[in-house]
């Protein structure tokens, strides 16, 4: 019963996420559930192997997008500060 | 085969409805596609759970964060409870861990309502295939 309240209690503390680069690495846990979420409200059947393979290819496709797109404002602020 | 009164169609359609925004996967579940239900079910739970683990229930602000808590809503009703305990300010959280915890939520919430909104429009889809509308 203990353990259960302190699995609780840490939803009641928020956890220490620094300023890093590294706090960017979040987005993809949720890149992920929305993928997958997606992928289920189109495909009719869900078959294994077909369903992961679209959830990938998708989540691959958002990822990619957000990379480029972050690269184009990492420019477009050099040009402007520089 | 015997066609439903438009009525009882309704009632069904905002059945499906209330279930799915009360259970995540619900209304998927009522229409018989378990794999779906469950698949929903867990992604979004899970969503909302990271959120309030990093943030704490305090990313639940219905006071200082309104149009993040209307988003967070379509999870549950239940996150009208977490947002009347949050109201007594006992949970203050700040920063990155607010960020990443209301941006966790809140999409959790909007992936719950396009699964609320499909299951409905593939509620309706069934009905017209047996009426052959």
């Amino acid at each position: 019963m203990s353990s259960f309240f302190s699995i609780i209690a840490t939803f009641t503390v928020p956890e220490q996420v620094g300023v890093t680069p590294y706090s960017m690495l979040w987005l993809l846990p949720l890149v992920a559930a929305i993928a997958t979420v997606y992928k289920t409200t189109k495909l009719p059947k869900i078959k294994a192997g077909y369903f992961i393979k679209e959830v990938t290819v998708l989540f691959g496709s958002i990822v990619v997008f957000m990379l480029i797109a972050a690269l184009v404002l990492y420019v477009m602020a050099w040009f402007i500060t520089e | 085969m015997a066609t439903r009164p438009k009525e009882s169609h309704a009632l069904f359609l905002f059945t499906v409805g209330l279930l799915a925004w009360c259970v995540p996967g619900a209304g998927h579940f009522i229409l018989k596609e378990k794999k779906h239900a469950i698949i929903i079910f867990v992604t979004i739970v899970l969503a909302f759970c990271i959120g309030i683990y990093i943030g704490s229930i305090g990313v639940i602000n219905p006071v200082g964060a309104k149009p993040w808590y209307v988003a967070q809503l379509m999870n549950s009703p239940i996150v009208m409870v977490l947002g009347h305990l949050v109201m007594t300010g006992d949970y203050p959280v700040y920063g990155r861990p607010n960020e990443i915890g209301q941006i966790y939520t809140s999409i959790a919430g909007l992936l719950n309502l396009l699964c609320i909104v499909n299951a409905v429009y593939w509620a309706y889809l069934r009905k017209t295939e047996l009426v052959g509308v």
